[in-house]
């Protein structure tokens, strides 16, 4: 006889369902868990924004002036801290297939609450590429065009002065190039900020474009084989190879994920090992009414990638809430501009990923073995 | 005549290193559609027999036929406890965190994807151990005979031909044990279930239609004569 219908309807369980009602049953414990995981995931998120933005700010270096590519003192340690002599200008000048050569020197000095001002010393015919948003281009020495985000940040006005260090420079114009730290610096002639560095006779860089039809990589290795000491830079590769700080941005950032990654394995091993042995009677009960190992492999495996992905989400969320609390310092705020890429945010998974895999597939492994009848015996 | 239900042929249990003897030579046939109870003192190895004919735990020696298929021989014996075995333990042994209608549910995972048709299949068979509307509860929320009569309703829940029932009333009262025995009667009778019962309550094996004694790991023809006698007095 085929039974009745009942009249009350009740929700139908799924496996997912079946999932969350376990992550629940110790709340305390899967909170601290996700927020312990979460942790690690924000510091990877939180280094990866930086690393992007500080990459981004240095791809953005690259293009600064429609060059090809710029060439740096080879072995320096950070990129701005190279230095090159007005000859080296000189000498690419003359170089076959070299169209136009721009010196840069690029000197900080503390302006307002920011240390880090950028002052870029260019030829004042260099400084006409910059597009200018208000006033006009640098006719004298004691001029300066200043970045629009300057201008926010300091306060300045076309037509006010802009103080470095004991001396004054009048605002004659704002320009705006999407480059975050030429936004947030100043331009000046070469000569002046020279002698602003004490650097007479020195660039930081020189800006290289070559003549119509020229291959670009072909000019620059040609450059660094004649000179020993000068480093093509065409791509943000070659940036972040002769930049130190870069690599060590990019080092730190793998080292911090695979902490994140093994602090988040050993932190997800305890949570299901524990819930594995509490539950071990439960296990038997699924194993007995005909659960296949499989499923219950799979049931331990996703409760854990659920706790990772809901770590994921708050390290995202924090993350992103910690880089807003360190831009809120003008020294870093000044040339670096938060980039949440897609990339980072798949990291984050991953990490995410790799530590709900790793942490728990010894607990997965150990429920599946766990002999029907010892975990039904289990007090 | 048709295959029996379940066939057990000379079968040896033992634990601990041999050093206890569960079973010493088991041997007993179940027709299909048979109440069967298997009475006797504790550690007779009367749960054990159970567990065997689950395929919780395997034998030393010796074979088990259960729905045609020799245990032994099998690999996938967790498909064989979803598809043709239902188990009702002592302790109901629900899951506490799921109501009533998801514990029904859970067997249904490895036969049933829909959980639209499952939350069916579990609204259904609560009604059918006369639980309709509890569905909803947990199991903390159930008397202890509902508990037991949701546990039998999840036995149920892939329709297998046969039920193992472990002392299904020995945590009940008098009044809830007796109704659980009839739900038992009339699930045989209506869907032709094969149901081996284990109990040590001669007063429980009475409702069966055969009553098998054990003693020291082996039937005893002795105590299933005395047992037979005192259920026939008491169906009368």
């Amino acid at each position: 006889m085929p039974p009745a219908r009942s009249s009350v309807t009740v929700t139908p369980v799924s496996f997912l369902t079946l999932i969350l009602k376990n992550l629940i049953r110790q709340p305390v414990r899967s909170a601290l868990t996700v927020l312990g995981i979460g942790i690690g995931i924000t510091t990877v998120v939180a280094l990866g924004v930086i690393t992007a933005g500080a990459k981004e700010t240095a791809s953005e270096y690259l293009r600064v002036g429609g060059a090809d590519f710029i060439v740096a003192q080879k072995g320096s340690a950070d990129l701005s801290l190279s230095s090159l002599s007005e000859d080296d200008v000189g000498r690419l000048e003359g170089h076959t297939g070299v169209a136009r050569v721009s010196g840069v020197l690029l000197h900080y000095t503390r302006v307002g609450n920011n240390p880090f001002f950028g002052v870029f010393g260019v030829d004042p015919a260099t400084i006409a590429d910059r597009p200018l948003v208000a006033g006009r281009r640098i006719r004298g020495p004691g001029e300066t065009v200043v970045g629009y985000r300057a201008v926010e940040k300091q306060g300045l006005s076309v037509g006010g002065t802009l103080a470095l260090g004991a001396e004054r420079f009048r605002v004659v114009g704002i320009f705006r190039t999407g480059n975050t730290a030429e936004d947030a610096g100043a331009y000046l002639p070469l000569a002046t900020v020279q002698r602003l560095s004490g650097k007479p006779g020195v660039v930081t860089v020189i800006y290289v474009t070559v003549e119509q039809g020229v291959d670009p990589a072909a000019v620059a290795a040609s450059i660094e084989r004649r000179s020993k000491q000068l480093a093509a830079v065409a791509t943000l590769a070659d940036y972040s190879e002769i930049d130190q700080g870069m690599q060590a941005m990019d080092a730190g950032n793998l080292a911090i994920s695979l902490l994140a990654v093994g602090i988040g394995a050993i932190g997800v091993m305890n949570t299901m090992v524990m819930s594995v042995f509490e539950r071990t009677r439960e296990l038997g009960i699924l194993r007995a009414v005909g659960w296949r190992g499989r499923r219950v492999l799979r049931m331990i495996l996703l409760e854990s990638l659920v706790l990772c992905l809901a770590a994921a989400v708050l390290g995202l969320g924090l993350g992103w809430l910690a880089v807003q609390g360190v831009m809120l310092v003008p020294a870093i705020s000044s040339f670096l501009e938060p980039h949440l890429s897609i990339a980072i945010v798949l990291r984050a998974l991953g990490v995410a990923v790799a530590v709900a895999l790793t942490g728990a597939l010894y607990p997965a492994l150990r429920a599946v073995r766990l002999s029907p009848m010892e975990a039904l015996r289990h007090e | 005549m048709s295959e029996p239900a379940i066939v057990v042929h000379d079968v040896v249990k033992t634990y601990d290193g041999r050093r206890i003897s569960a079973l010493t030579g088991m041997d007993l046939t179940v027709a299909r559609g048979e109440f069967v109870a298997v009475v006797g003192p504790s550690g007779c190895g009367k749960s054990t027999l159970l567990h065997l004919l689950a395929a919780l735990d395997a034998p030393d020696s010796g074979a088990i036929t259960v729905a045609g298929h020799e245990l032994a021989k099998r690999k996938d014996l967790d498909h064989y406890r979803a598809e043709h075995v239902g188990l009702v333990f002592q302790l109901h042994n629900l899951l506490p965190s799921l109501t009533a209608s998801e514990n029904v549910q859970v067997p249904m995972f490895e036969r049933e994807r829909s959980p639209r048709r499952r939350r069916q299949r579990a609204d259904e068979l609560l009604v059918l151990v006369g639980l309709p509307g509890k569905g909803r509860q947990r199991p903390t929320e159930l008397s202890g005979g509902e508990r037991q009569r949701v546990a039998i309703a999840r036995a149920l829940a892939n329709d297998p031909p046969i039920l193992l029932a472990d002392e299904p009333t020995g945590s009940l009262d008098s009044k809830a044990g007796a109704r659980i025995l009839d739900l038992l009667e009339r699930l045989r009778e209506e869907r032709e279930l094969t149901i081996v019962l284990v109990s040590h309550d001669a007063t429980v094996a009475a409702r069966a239609d055969r009553i098998v004694a054990m003693l020291d790991g082996r039937i005893d023809p002795a105590a299933f004569a005395s047992d037979a006698r005192a259920a026939a007095a008491r169906r009368a």
